[in-house]
Order: C-alpha cells, then structure tokens, then sequence
C-alpha cells in the first residue's frame, strides 16, 4: 500500500496544531550506504520531502588526475566507485586510448569484459544483499557476501587485490589470467547460479519483502528520462538501454546477452521491486557473457605497448561504459602535455541521488531506506 | 505456594517467627530464585544460542570462544556492559530516563508468578492467571515508550511511539487468541489449563479443532509483535531507526532491555506450551516419587517453551521486517478478525461436540506429519540444488 | 465481500507458502559447512600463505638487486617512494643511500613493481600493516650506504645474489609482456599468409 499522493497540507477542523519533525539521516547512519546525508521532513512516519545533502566523501578526483598524469591516475579510478572499480578501470582506460589512437589486443579486451562482469557480479551481489539487510532480513545479505567474497577471491588471483583492483592500463591488462583461471571461474559460475535462485526462493518473492518493495518510489519512463536515471535504474522502468548493447564497445556486439527490464510482475512498474528484480536477472546475465567470454578467449598478448609518458595529441575524448550503476561518462581534454588538462566523469549514482526528492515525497522513514538502497547509490561515486 | 510456606511454618522450621515476616521472606527468596536461578542463565544462553542459531544460518561460525562452544559468551558481555559508564544525555528527561528499563523488566519478570514449571512448582496459581499475563506485558509498552521519550532524541521517539501503537494494538488479537482456550476449559488459571489437556499431541489443544490451531498461530504472531521480534522489530528497526527506544542506552541499563528482550521471548513459549501444548502434561503411572515426576514435568515443559524460542529465533533469521502501516493493518485486517472467527467457531465447535470431536484431533496430528514431511523434502531440494559442502556437527 | 474474502485467503497463503518456502532455505543452511575462517589463529595454514604470487600486499625491495633506475620513484603516483641515488665521487659507482617507502601513503596499486627491471621492489604477501606511530610506517631500506646493482650480460654467476635475482624475475613474470601493436599485427598477417 503506497501512500504516494497523499496532500500533506492536512487542514485540521479541531484547530490542533501539529509540528514538522526535521530528521537528519546520515551522515552516520546504518542504511545511508556510506556517508550521505539526508534532511528528511516528516509529518510523524511519512515524509514530506528528503533533500540529499552530498558531498562528505568528496576527494576531488578528477583535479587529481591533472597533477598525476594519464598512467598515474589509473589506481585512483579504483576508487571513483569502489564497489565496481573494474568498470571505472575500464572507462579511465578506454578514453585515454581513444584520446591517443591505441589499439588494444583482442585477448586484452576479453581479459577486461571477464574482469568487467566478475566486477559487476560482486557489486550486484552487494547491492541486493544490502537492499534485503536495509528492509530487515539479515540472512540474504550474508549469503549475498559469501558469494561476493569468492568473486572476490577470484579477482585477488587475477589482479592481487581485492577491492582496489587497478587491473587495466592503457592498452590493455596488467595480467594475463593465471594458469587454470577458466577451470576456477567456471566451478564458480557453475555452483554460483543456483544459488541465484535460492536466494529467490529464500527472500526475492517472499510475501513480507514483497510488500515492501511493491508500489513503493515508482518511476514512470519519461521521468526516469528527464531525471536522467541509468542503468539498472532506468531498465527498472522497462526502458530497454545498455550501453553494452545500444552503443557497444570492446567485444560486446560479438557476445550474446539479454538486458533485463523491470516487469511490473508484482505492483507498479518501476517501482522498487523492478530495479531489485533488475539486478537480479543482470547476475545470471553476467554469468553468462563470463562463460561466453571464456570459450570464446584468443590466445596472444594482453598489453600493447604505450609510452611511458603517454602524450595524447591536442584534443578530447569521450566514452561510455556500463558500470554496475549505469552509464559512466568518462570525458578528457588533452593538451598535448603528459597531464589530462581536465577530466569529467559522470557517474549514475549522482543522478540518481537528484529524483530522491521527488519520490520520497508521502513515502513512509522506511520506504526511504528501501528507495536509498534501491537507486544502489555509493557515497564515493556520488560525490567522486 | 501459599500452602507449601504455610507447611513449613507449621512444621516449625521457622521457630516462633511472626507469620507476617516469612510471607514476605520468602516471596523474596522466590523471586530471587527465579530471577538469579531460572531468568539471567537462561536469557544468556538463549542470547548464546541465537547468535548460533543464525550463524549457522548465515554460513558463519558465529560466538565460540568464552567457555566451551562460547556459551559463556552472554556473561562476557554482561560483565562488559556493567562495566560500561552508564551515559545519561544531557537533554534527557533524567528520572523516566533511569527508570525505564526497570520498568520494562518489571513487567516481564512478573509473568513468572503465574508461569508454572511443573505439577507443583508455581510461585502463584491465580484464578486469573492468563488475565494476569496479557494485563502485566503491557506494562513493557510503557516501559519503552518512556525510553523512546526521555531518550530526547528524535529516532527514540519515533521507536517509542511505534512500540506503543505496536503492542496496544496486538494484545488485541492476542487476547482473542487466548479466549477458544479459556471457552474450552472455563477457567483463567494456567495449571487448571494444563489439567485440561493431556500428554498426548491429540489430546493438546493446539490439534483440538482448526479453530484452536489457527488461535495457536495467531497468538504466536501477536506475541511477537508484543516483544518486538522479527518480523515485528520495527521499534528498534537498526536500518531505519538506528536503535530505535534505545539508542541513546549504554552500559547496564542497555542490558537490561536486552535481558527483557529475550526473557519476554521465553514467556511467549511458555504461554504457548500452558495454552496449547498441553503445558507440563507428561504420561502418568509410570512412577510415585513426586521428585523424579517433577523433574520430568519441567523438562517437558521446558523443552515445549523452547521449542518455540527456536522458532522465534529462526524465523528472525528468515524474515525481513514489515513496515509499520502494513503491521498495523496486519493487526486490525487480518488477525482480529481471524480472533473473532476463531472465537465464533469454537463456540459452535463446543455447542456441536461437548466433549470434543474423537477424530479431528488424530487427523490435525497427521495433516501436522505430513506438513512436515513436505518441509524437510523442500529443505532436501534445497541441498541438493546448492550442492553445499555438508557439516553436521553443531560445534564448530 | 466475496472479493475481500477471496484477497484475505491469497494473501494468507502467499505469506504462508512464501515463509514456507524461506524457512526451507535457512533450515538447509544448518547442515551446510561454514564459510568463513577463524582469522587469525584457527586457520589450517596462514593465510599469508594461501595468497597469490601477484597479491598487492606491503612492498618489499631487495636491495642486492636494485640498479637505482629511480623507475619505481617516477611512476608511484603519490610519491610515497623516495630514493637517493648519488654517483660516488671517487669510483664513479652508483651508491643507494636512501630507499624509503611510506607504507601509510602506499595505496598497494602496483605501478611501481611493474616498471622495475629486476623485480627488485615487488609486493610481498604480507598485509597486516598496523602499527603504533606514523613514523614506524615507513620503511627505510637502506641502513648503510649500499652500491647499486649492475646488470650483467648473461647469467648471473654471483652465488649471493643470482637466487635474488632468480626470485625478482618470478614476480617480473607474473606481468604481462607489453607488445608493439603494429609489429604484432604484420607478424600475425605475415604468419596468416
């Protein structure tokens, strides 16, 4: 039962005069994914407004990469969007080789999709395992991290780290898979996606979770356009678009996958419910372009050689790469110098965080907590 | 109670002394057995168990190191907690603030005057006993709503008023769950229930019509709703709320609300076994020594109160909470008017059989059997789909 | 009414089945072999040991073979490296005198291992780098002015050094070989035709 729509400018026949609760959620606070703040509005449990107040985990990225130079800031795109640093690698990456004309051998490119959707698995797993913890299950999340912590194992064996991966250069991979690395990745795919659908059965339709998600936040199409949502955000309003797909890049177009949507299968379509599902589904998704990508694998080198210092010629590039939470712009101006003269990553949560407003608008403290979680905003790729 | 004191005195154990000094003597000495004895053990061993429970659950090992298997591990953190400097905030409503969890433990710990153990060991017998209970509970209402209020903080408030409404609210299904059972027996006392069912599981009168089995359940449900379990945490929802009630609590007294917590879990058990488990029924004739009978009686009892402690901690670690508009109208949509229909229909079912249907008991056993046979082929398909590495050993 | 009645009965079994169903799951759990390990004393073996060769953990720089190219100090993005390297006045010879590391600074991203020729500084396996004082997290490698290592032509002989080097090249390994692009392709053509 959504309570969307509800006026809030009650006039009250008895005269008795209620007051406005302004509540701050964050910047410490259990559900707010990391360092957000917001200034919530409330008439007792429902809210009047939620006004995100960003900022706190600004490291002003981007300035740092005009003083660190094109090779030099690869360790610091780890840290744009730390849950999914494998798509921000390969965004630093794949601008800087289109800004300088590098091409980057076949086995690279399917070196960086494989490490791409290991990285999207984990950070998918994360986003729905904090979705359930934020509506009250405990169990799912742990569950959710266990299966995070063996795609984590199998990315520390790839790249010697676990988090802050730092895998990509420009022109290709740091490493070559590790002997046996096909055989690892496919025992763990393969014990992996039924457990997908337990984790279905233990939480995903449950009645009490349901009801929850159902009817809760619901973004219509246009709105999702005009507030700019992307990602599984968007596809959440059954607005079909992946970048992978619609504005392919490396060896996507010779892959094989479908770009889950939101349904409506139990409420509204749109609602928080659909962009759960959509996470879901783009798990097994992601199961199965890392299969694919691991019979399809060349033999040959992995890194193309690129000058120490890489100088790009006068003028900018721009690409966009489908991170874990949607359309990541990466843009740079070159001055011919080895600095970039300014970079600009755009990133999916930020947008994200603009329709909080407007749908937390008559929603309940708690849906609050369910829309945070299910927008899958990070702190640092908010505020970068 | 009372006569076993008034044996004692008339054998002349305590000399001359005036009876008016050992009534209260010995109320005290009780309630200390009880709370020092009975409670405080068993609520760290049920906080113990639970961390267990759901660690194994949650693919974890989970407490195990203070003592064998951690199951010191409650005294640890009890002993910690005291340790702690008890903070009261400044902006704080002092007085409601330091008496708030007494309150709150006050109203559980009083329960047990009317719970009984066995045949023989009940501090009370009230004629009123069930009465007693669903009027005592609500007393842990006040006790967090004071908290939630004192607390001077805005997510305490919002926890306490929650819990408010949340346990104003259930003790209504909850006492119409109760009142197939009382229709039954035709009285309130909780021996003079048990005396009305039997040893065996057909003779209990959770299989003794539908009606009473869906009370059962609906009293179950309204019973964690009143001690703010899962699915019901919603007063001190950690993702929402932070603490709920009892964030601004440290040191002892954040204990304290800990210890109500989980001793209210192990009253809502022990109701349920007096009012439809047939409480501590076990088969007679089998011996005369009114000890060992004892004895025997409390295991059952115990394990039957138990058994639904476990459940409480296994559907906590099963389910997400509920939002606080749909609990409300769980509460006024759905089970109060099941409690009426539960009400309605033992009233008939009383009128059509007097004595008690002879079949539909043996049949609620077997649909019960079979239910549970279909639940452990589920938990099979589960194991076998996931293909876990398997480990039977309950330590670790 | 029939309606409402009806919606009463779905949503009671929808919970009812779905909590069912849930409660399957979790029991199933209880025979299921915990994930995760009793860090740090009841593990079978250490888990420094369990790690990867290629595993980002504290850097280590052995020093016997470090030729004093400074490559390592240029491309650490944050500077956490500092090297002095002065020509010995007398023999010409390179001296290392200073090799210190800031492990507080050192984000683990490896740029630095990965442009050393001998493999020299590389990362060790070690990740438990807590300590006391800021000024005990850097690591000064250099306690007496050192000479820098000349590579040789051929095989090392040197019996002290030659297992050093031995080790520095298996961390070299572990990286992937840079190609040029448009020699790798006329060979790749050349080879097709």
């Amino acid at each position: 039962m959504s309570l969307a729509g509800y006026e809030f400018e009650v006039q009250r026949d008895d005269g008795l005069a209620t007051e406005e609760m302004t509540l701050n959620m964050g910047p410490q606070h259990p559900s707010t994914h990391g360092v957000l703040r917001f200034v919530v509005k409330a008439d007792g449990e429902i809210m009047r407004t939620a006004l995100p107040d960003i900022g706190y985990l600004h490291r002003s990225i981007e300035k740092i990469s005009e003083k660190v130079g094109y090779h030099g800031f690869m360790p610091y795109t780890d840290r744009v969007d730390y849950v999914s640093a494998m798509q921000c690698n390969q965004g630093w990456a794949m601008v800087c080789e289109r800004a300088a004309g590098i091409e980057v051998p076949r086995r690279g490119e399917f070196c960086r999709v494989i490490a791409c959707e290991l990285g999207r698995i984990a950070s998918h797993l994360l986003s729905v395992g904090t979705m359930v913890m934020d509506i009250g299950g405990m169990t799912p999340f742990t569950h959710a991290i266990r299966e995070r912590e063996k795609v984590n194992n199998l990315l520390e064996d790839l790249c010697g780290a676990r988090l802050t991966f730092n895998y990509m250069r420009i022109g290709g991979v740091a490493w070559d898979l590790p002997p046996g690395y096909t055989e690892q990745v496919t025992a763990f795919l393969d014990q992996f996606e039924p457990l997908i659908d337990e984790y279905n059965d233990l939480i995903s339709y449950n009645k009490i979770y349901v009801e929850r998600l159902a009817n809760v936040a619901a973004v219509s199409k246009e709105e999702a356009i005009n507030y700019n949502l992307v990602g599984p955000n968007l596809r959440g309003c059954g607005f079909q678009y992946d970048v992978r797909r619609d504005e392919p890049y490396s060896i996507y177009p010779e892959l094989d996958f479908e770009v889950p949507v939101g349904t409506g299968e139990v409420g509204t379509l749109g609602d928080c419910f659909d962009r759960y599902m959509v996470r879901i589904k783009e798990l097994k998704e992601s199961c199965k372009i890392v299969r694919q990508c691991l019979e399809m694998i060349p033999d040959g080198p992995v890194l193309a050689r690129v000058a120490k210092k890489l100088k790009p010629p006068v003028g900018d590039a721009h690409v966009r790469v489908e991170a874990s939470r949607g359309d990541m712009g990466w843009y740079v101006v070159s001055d011919g110098s080895e600095f970039p003269y300014r970079t600009k990553i755009r990133t999916g949560s930020f947008s994200a965080m603009s329709i909080v407003d407007k749908l937390s608008r008559g929603l309940m403290i708690a849906d609050l907590i369910a829309l945070i979680a299910s927008l899958d905003v990070v702190a640092p790729e908010v505020d970068r | 109670m009372q006569s076993f004191i008034d044996g004692l005195i008339a054998s002349g154990v305590f000399g001359g002394l005036p009876a008016e000094a050992i009534y209260p003597a010995m109320m005290f000495l009780f309630a200390s057995i009880v709370v020092f004895g009975f409670v405080l053990p068993l609520v760290t061993i049920t906080i113990w168990l639970e961390r267990r429970v759901w660690s194994r659950i949650q693919s974890r090992v989970g407490p195990n190191r203070v003592g064998p298997q951690g199951v010191l591990q409650g005294l640890a953190d009890g002993v910690k907690n005291i340790l702690k400097e008890d903070v009261v905030p400044d902006a704080a409503d002092r007085p409601l603030f330091v008496f708030a969890p007494y309150l709150l433990v006050w109203g559980f710990l009083a329960t047990f005057v009317v719970i009984p153990f066995s045949s023989a060991l009940v501090i009370a017998d009230l004629n009123v006993g069930i009465l007693y209970i669903v009027a005592i509970v609500a007393l842990s209402a006040v006790g967090v709503l004071m908290a939630g209020w004192a607390s001077n903080n805005k997510w305490s408030l919002l926890g306490g008023i929650r819990s408010a409404a949340q346990v104003v609210s259930y003790e209504i299904p909850a006492g119409l769950a109760l009142l197939p059972v009382v229709l039954l027996t035709g009285t309130l006392s909780t021996q003079g229930i048990i005396q009305a069912q039997g040893w065996a599981p057909w003779d209990w009168f959770l299989f003794h019509s539908p009606f009473t089995f869906i009370a059962a359940f609906a009293f179950y449900i309204s019973a964690l709703a009143e001690t703010n379990r899962t699915p019901f945490d919603i007063p001190e929802a950690e993702s929402e709320l932070v603490a709920g009630f009892a964030t601004e609590y440290s040191g002892f007294r954040f204990a304290l609300f800990f210890l109500a917590e989980w001793g209210s879990l192990y009253v809502t058990g022990a109701i349920m076994a007096v009012l439809f488990l047939g409480g501590w029924q076990i088969p007679t004739g089998w011996t005369n020594n009114t000890v060992v009978l004892n004895i025997a009686q409390l295991t059952v009892f115990f394990l039957k109160a138990y058994f639904w402690v476990f459940l409480a901690m296994w559907i906590r670690a099963t389910l997400p909470r509920i939002r606080v508009d749909q609990m409300m109208s769980l509460c006024w949509k759905y089970l109060v008017p099941l409690g009426f229909v539960n009400l309605v229909g033992t009233a008939v079912w009383m009128v059509i059989w007097p004595e008690g249907n002879t079949f539909v008991p043996y049949l609620m056993v077997v649909g019960t059997l079979a239910l549970l046979v279909i639940f452990f082929r589920r938990v099979l398909y589960h194991l076998r789909r996931a293909k876990p590495e398997l480990y039977f050993n309950p330590a670790i | 009414m029939a309606s409402s009645i009806g919606q009463y009965l779905k949503h009671a079994k929808d919970a009812a089945a779905t909590i069912f169903e849930g409660m399957s799951v979790t029991m199933s759990h209880f025979v299921r072999k915990p994930y995760t390990i009793q860090y740090p004393d009841r593990t079978a073996v250490r888990v420094q040991d369990t790690l990867p060769l290629r595993y980002r953990g504290i850097l280590e720089v052995d020093l016997e073979i470090c030729t004093g190219c400074l490559a390592c100090e240029r491309a650490c993005p944050i500077d956490c490296i500092v090297i002095d390297a002065p020509k010995d006045k007398v023999t010409r010879a390179m001296l290392l005198s200073r090799f210190d590391i800031d492990i507080a600074k050192c984000m683990y991203c490896g740029l630095c291992s990965e442009v050393c020729p001998t493999g020299s500084i590389h990362h060790t396996t070690e990740f438990e780098g807590a300590d006391y004082s800021l000024e005990s997290m850097i690591r000064r490698f250099v306690k007496d002015p050192v000479l820098a290592y000349k590579a040789k032509k051929g095989e090392e002989t040197d019996p002290l050094i030659a297992p050093i080097l031995d080790r520095g090249m298996e961390f070299l390994a572990e990286w992937a070989e840079p190609v040029d692009m448009k020699k790798y392709k006329k060979d790749q053509e050349e080879a097709a035709s």
